[in-house]
């Protein structure tokens, strides 16, 4: 029997799963730059793997799928939408260009703010918010259909409470303060049907907050109790 | 399978995870002890997955064992991380001794399966049991020295000369 060497038992302990938070966080970033520490945990990984065989299997909750589908599906309108940001920036810059010469540069950018106001109200139909605490699962889902003027809010990963319940607000600096769009603990709740006009601007710009409130809901009407989960609209397909 | 994750295949996607999920949330509970930390793990490793599937590579892991660390590097994370308070449920996993099963699902096993058992057992049993209660139930140094009543020092001594043995024991 050979002893381990440093990285052997380095990357042995890792995937035995004995470290402390310490020592596997900086594990974890080194791997990332050193191949052979790597190299050798995939291997310890591949060595002790098996004996995960002996482990019992736990059927899930029948709802976990459809989290992991709509955790992905979110993903994926986030990306969609970074590709449409590029795309019309990409836009932007070919009008901007054809002007350039003909007109002053100030002229331009207003005429930029124009032009891409247009394209949003044409093109866009819907934003959604993602309400989530920081680096954790989105737990509500905020989604406005800026044609139908629809507004819908889903508990998606929100943590159930017994006794208490999840109140929606809106926050805009030309608001007073919070504005209640409802509350809620499970399932869907639609807000407003929203009028368009300079409610539907301000609401691109608002943040959306969800605190936990006594049954029944704030009795102040501000935010009473801690505020869980925050976010802002994006836009999420044409 | 994960071929089919990675280009984006739904249905491959699904076929994944009713293969593999069940196993998945049995390797969650048993270091985390909490179903609804367990799930939320699980979540989070199957959404890595789809993003990472392109990363796997099938010459270095079968694709559970690369799911199955996914989750337990997740579960590892969280365990140390906080205080998880158990559920009901899964605090009977305690009387859950891995070890004996029935023989006809031990002749099916896997020969890698097979040969990591049998290495194992080459253990001594003290070594054998410290060796289990780390990989399977999430275990740290610390915990291990108050189980066994042994300073930290000895135990990582005691767990290098394990591994370089099971090491040994695996390559022949």
């Amino acid at each position: 029997m050979t002893e381990l060497d440093d990285i052997d038992g380095l990357a042995a302990e890792y995937v035995l799963g004995t470290l402390s938070l310490e020592e596997r966080q900086a594990v974890s970033e080194r791997r990332a730059g050193d191949a052979a520490l790597d190299r050798a945990i995939a291997a310890w990984e591949r060595r002790l793997g098996p004996m995960i065989e002996t482990v019992t299997p736990v059927a899930p909750s029948p709802n976990l799928y459809s989290k992991i589908r709509a955790q992905i599906g979110l993903a994926q309108h986030v990306v969609s939408l970074k590709a449409r940001e590029q795309a019309l920036a990409r836009r932007a810059n070919r009008w901007r260009n054809a002007f350039i010469g003909a007109s002053a540069l100030a002229a331009c950018a207003v005429g930029i703010l124009g032009y891409r106001e247009v394209n949003y109200r044409q093109e866009a139909t819907q934003y959604v918010a993602v309400l989530q605490s920081e680096n954790k699962l989105p737990a509500f889902l905020m989604t406005i259909d800026t044609r139908t003027h629809n507004c819908v809010i889903t508990a998606v990963n929100a943590p159930r409470q017994f006794d208490r319940i999840y109140q929606v607000w809106m926050l805009h600096e030309k608001m007073p303060k919070p504005k209640s769009l409802g509350m809620m603990n499970e399932g869907e709740m639609n807000v407003m049907p929203m009028a368009p006009g300079p409610e539907t601007d301000m609401l691109m710009n608002a943040s959306f907050a969800v605190s936990l409130e006594p049954m029944g809901g704030s009795p102040t009407g501000a935010p009473t109790g801690p505020v869980l989960f925050t976010g802002k609209l994006v836009q999420a397909t044409p | 399978m994960l071929a089919g994750v990675a280009s984006g295949d739904e249905a491959a996607f699904a076929e994944l995870y009713q293969a593999t999920s069940a196993k998945l949330l049995g390797v969650a509970l048993r270091i985390l002890r909490n179903r609804e930390v367990a799930e939320e793990v699980v979540q989070e490793a199957y959404f890595k997955v789809w993003e990472r599937a392109g990363d796997y590579k099938p010459e270095i892991a079968a694709p559970v064992t690369w799911m199955a660390a996914i989750v337990r590097n997740r579960a590892l994370d969280e365990v140390r991380r906080r205080v998880i308070r158990p559920t009901a449920d899964e605090n009977e996993l305690d009387n859950l001794e891995s070890g004996d099963e029935h023989p006809i699902a031990a002749l099916e096993r896997a020969e890698d399966v097979e040969r990591l058992m049998r290495c194992l057992d080459g253990l001594e049993p003290e070594k054998k049991q410290m060796v289990k209660l780390a990989y399977l139930d999430g275990m740290s140094r610390e915990a291990l020295a108050k189980r066994f009543d042994r300073p930290e020092g000895t135990i990582k001594t005691w767990l290098h000369r394990s591994l370089a043995q099971l090491r040994g024991c695996l390559e022949q």
